[in-house]
């Protein structure tokens, strides 16, 4: 860490040129991987990273730099040097840093620190073992830990200063099933803002793990997915991140300040069936994309983006607040010291509707179950999104059918939000890491089970 | 840090032999989005990576904090990650190759020697210039990248081994719009020689690749067959690379396992992983762990020759590593072979097909270890060797390794994505596209 007197050094030596805004972001952060694979432990890291982000603008225009230097004059020669992109006389800023503010908001329990090697490696082998007793077609499995302590400082010229400390732990599991014919995996990987107690008081490994084999197993013996247009059910949880990709991103300032997202200017305007009201909350205790402050050192804010349809809200930066004459909401984010900030989902889920998990089934005469999603993009300006389907199931005659697989799920973001006609009442999250402009971070995304009366279904087995 | 120190105090511990990686970059980067810089990013960072063997196991560690205040932590960590290890695979700290191929050019110091003033008014032309070509263009993001990278191993058993080198981007993003329709295009170049840059052929790419999608619309599901162009293609090669790792051979998660000496594609393919090209990063004599690299066609004529090893995959198979330890095992610039068809002629030659330009979620949509994939695509249409119309939001599915097989011909117009993974345009016989 940085004393309070340099830090100050280094925000007044960027404000030397016609610069209006100064800003720092120190980050120490430590980290440990694990991973076994055919039930032996491979590998275990740890890792220490520590620099400094030094950015500096006028208006909206900024200029960003960083190093891993702790030395007092690379720190001011970074900020001399980014300064000079700003020529003209100073401002005159005069600002004192205020008292250091230091987030606590998320309680941990057992820091990663005091939890011995030998007990973080024990939980891969419960994983392991669990997994591979689910069933005798699970042949191979591969599982990965990592928990990290990342405390950062933002400092800035308009005299800001705080400390923000993120402990985020996450298991993932990933089993393989095999037969003569193929080999499927399955992915399971639960993980939140907590420390080691996050394995005792909050999820069950071997539950989490057969999980995992149970995606496998259902999907090894899965039919390839029709294609074609049809209604599709979207369970609870992961398939959030159809909303996610599909409709969050193009909420994002980085995106709608420039115009070029599909929502730029639609502030007010109906966007979305008015079954969908859609949150993106940081606050949330101890959820994997949350922080007490986020990384322009703002608190952390809960965001209703949209209410009953209408856009309420956008997600804004600093800078991108100014660029769009808009209020920010907190919403600056980035990976590491590395990258410089911008507005990034955290939490994001569309909010509990009314319909059952059995009605909603029960309405659908013929379509696609996608009970588990994949991953999934999308292009910001013109919305086209696609996402893989994990685990899926037809649905035929109001019941949930034969098992699918390889199934891809295309639409256009504005439509399928649209197009959502049964929201259900059982809203559930999950863990995922986000990569964006500002690197790759964690979000939570989630939903209660929707059904979107159509989408374009791909899958391998052509039309019916 | 001082290496001599930490190579003592680790031996004092009882670390057997141990290796440092030492890695630095610099970063220079612009972005210009209407007429104003909209990016403007210096950097210098360095990583020190350290492997140790402690009884028989590896231990590793990496730290950003690279003062000798560090020593103790780098070994203690070492120490008991090795101790946790119960992998009973034989680790290994190489003591080197007789020879190393010199590659050449690797660092040019033209990327130096140009100022960043000029490097920026160039980025602002290129944003210019894309506009300039058609009206229907919205908005463009310009921008230029470079970056220098220092690699230094040195071991306890006396390798000691530098590189240096550097490389630059510059690209575009476009923003194409009708009024009812809005697309999208990307286009750009790397090399390390400044005036390799031709950026109004960049701003040409970009802007034909937006606008020439406006009004792209699904076509009907079906079987089509299909001109996977260079850049599509080499988005779907990346993710199947697992497949060509000794690694995933050995844990049998790869579809080529046993089918070194068979046909595994059409006998028009043959895939190169070649360590030695001119004006790429991944180009390089050794790898991570220290192993001369080498050229191999991985694929010859359609047939599978081997698999891509590091020391421990190597040794379990009782074969020598093929320079592909790079934090566990990846290629170095890996390329399907360019063939001698146009790809003019390529379209000529289709009577009713598609030619897939983009392919999206290549993350997500692709399975490496079945080798099924189904993917949102965007492309044009094609009937009696003509464009017909801009095709979008459908999706293309099939097996890659059946792909392979069905590759028809071979265009050469070979490209390299960002990671140095390359391909030219590939005909194949069919995939099935939904739509409509």
């Amino acid at each position: 860490m940085l004393s309070k007197v340099l830090i100050k050094k280094i925000l007044d030596a960027a404000l030397t040129t016609n610069a209006d805004f100064s800003e720092v972001f120190i980050e120490d952060k430590f980290q440990t991987d694990a991973s076994l694979l055919s039930s032996k432990i491979e590998n275990v890291n740890n890792s220490k990273v520590f620099g400094v982000g030094v950015r500096v603008a006028k208006g909206y225009r900024s200029v960003y730099g960083y190093t891993n230097s702790q030395k007092e004059e690379d720190l001011v020669q970074l900020a001399t040097d980014l300064a000079q992109s700003f020529p003209g006389e100073p401002v005159g800023l005069e600002f004192e840093l205020e008292e250091m503010k230091v987030g606590s908001l998320h309680k941990i329990k057992r820091y990663p620190s005091d939890v011995s090697i030998d007990e973080k490696v024990d939980l891969l082998k419960r994983a392991d073992k669990a997994a591979r007793e689910y069933d005798e077609e699970i042949k191979q499995v591969a599982v990965r830990y990592q928990d990290y302590v990342q405390t950062v400082w933002v400092a800035n010229s308009e005299g800001t200063f705080v400390q923000d400390t993120r402990v985020r732990t996450r298991l993932a599991i990933n089993s393989v099933a095999m037969n003569d014919e193929t080999k499927q995996s399955g992915f399971n990987g639960p993980g939140g803002h907590y420390g080691f107690e996050f394995y005792t008081d909050v999820i069950n490994v071997e539950e989490e793990a057969r999980e995992a084999s149970r995606i496998a197993k259902t999907m090894l013996h899965a039919d390839e997915c029709p294609s074609g247009q049809m209604p599709v059910v979207i369970d609870n949880g992961f398939g959030g991140v159809i909303f996610h990709e599909a409709c969050g991103h193009s909420l994002e300032a980085t995106s709608v300040a420039k115009g070029a997202s599909v929502f730029t200017g639609k502030k007010g305007q109906k966007i979305a069936s008015e079954l969908v009201t859609a949150i993106d909350d940081g606050t949330i205790p101890n959820a994997w994309g949350s922080a007490e402050y986020d990384d322009e050192g703002n608190k952390q804010q809960k965001r209703v983006l949209i209410k009953d349809g209408i856009l309420n809200s956008y997600m804004i930066d600093k800078l991108n607040g100014l660029r769009m004459n808009d209020t920010p909401t907190n919403s600056g984010r980035r990976e590491s010291y590395k990258y410089a900030p911008t507005s990034r989902m955290t939490n994001t889920y569309i909010a509990n509707g009314e319909s059952t998990f059995e009605e909603i089934i029960a309405a659908t005469e013929y379509g696609l179950y996608a009970k588990k999603m994949g991953g999934g993009s999308v292009n910001p300006a013109s919305g086209d999104f696609n996402f893989a389907v994990g685990e899926g199931y037809m649905i035929r005659n109001g019941k949930i059918a034969e098992p699918v697989r390889g199934a891809t799920l295309v639409g256009t973001g504005s439509e399928a939000l649209m197009k959502v006609d049964m929201v259900g009442n059982n809203l559930l999250t999950a863990q995922g890491m986000c990569g964006s402009a500002s690197g790759s971070i964690p979000t939570d995304v989630g939903q209660p089970t929707i059904r979107v009366s159509e989408i374009t279904v791909g899958g391998r087995k052509g039309s019916n | 840090m001082n290496f001599d120190k930490l190579f003592a105090v680790a031996k004092e511990k009882g670390i057997e032999d141990l290796q440092v990686y030492y890695s630095k970059n610099n970063q220079f980067e612009v972005e210009v989005f209407k007429n104003e810089l909209e990016k403007y990013s210096i950097s210098d960072s360095a990583r020190l990576r350290v492997k140790g063997i402690y009884e028989s196991k590896m231990g590793t560690v990496s730290t950003e904090v690279i003062t000798d205040d560090m020593i103790d932590f780098v070994v203690d960590s070492i120490i008991a990650s090795a101790k946790t290890i119960d992998s009973e695979d034989e680790v290994f700290i190489y003591e080197g190759d007789k020879e190393y191929v010199t590659v050449e050019g690797l660092l040019n110091p033209s990327l130096d020697e140009v100022e960043a003033k000029k490097k920026i008014d160039d980025t602002m032309q290129l944003e210019k210039s894309v506009l300039a070509l058609d009206e229907r263009i919205r908005m463009v993001q310009a921008f230029y990248g470079q970056s220098t990278s220092n690699v230094l191993i040195q071991n306890s058993k006396g390798l000691k081994l530098e590189k240096e080198s550097n490389n630059a981007v510059y690209g575009v993003y476009v923003i194409a719009s009708d009024g009812t329709d809005q697309r999208t295009g990307i286009a750009y170049e790397q090399s390390n020689e400044y005036t390799d840059f031709d950026l109004e052929k960049i701003a040409k790419e970009g802007a034909e690749k937006a606008v020439s999608m406006l009004g792209a619309k699904p076509c009907d599901s079906g079987e089509y067959e299909i001109l996977l162009t260079n850049n599509a293609s080499s988005s779907l090669l990346g993710p199947h690379l697992s497949m060509f790792s000794a690694e995933s051979v050995q844990r049998d998660v790869s579809l080529l396992k046993g089918k070194v000496g068979q046909q595994i594609a059409s006998p028009k393919i043959t895939i190169v992983d070649d360590p030695f090209m001119k004006k790429s990063t991944k180009s390089g004599s050794f790898d991570d762990e220290g192993v001369a690299t080498q050229y191999k066609e991985l694929v010859k004529d359609g047939e599978l020759t081997g698999y891509l090893h590091n020391l421990k995959t190597a040794k379990k198979d009782n074969v020598r590593s093929t320079g592909n330890g790079f934090g566990g095992i990846a290629p170095t610039n890996f390329y399907v072979k360019p063939g001698t068809l146009s790809y003019d002629d390529a379209v000529k030659s289709m009577k009713k097909g598609l030619i897939i330009t983009e392919l999206a979620g290549t993350h997500s949509g692709t399975n490496p270890i079945s080798g099924d994939f189904s993917l949102q695509a965007s492309g044009y249409l094609v009937e009696n060797g003509e464009i017909v119309r801009p095709v979008a939001l459908i999706t293309v599915a099939g097996n890659y390794l059946t792909m392979l097989q069905d590759v028809t011909d071979v265009c050469d117009d070979l490209k390299f994505g960002f990671s140095f993974i390359g391909s030219p345009s590939l005909k194949i016989k069919k995939l099935v596209v939904s739509g409509n």
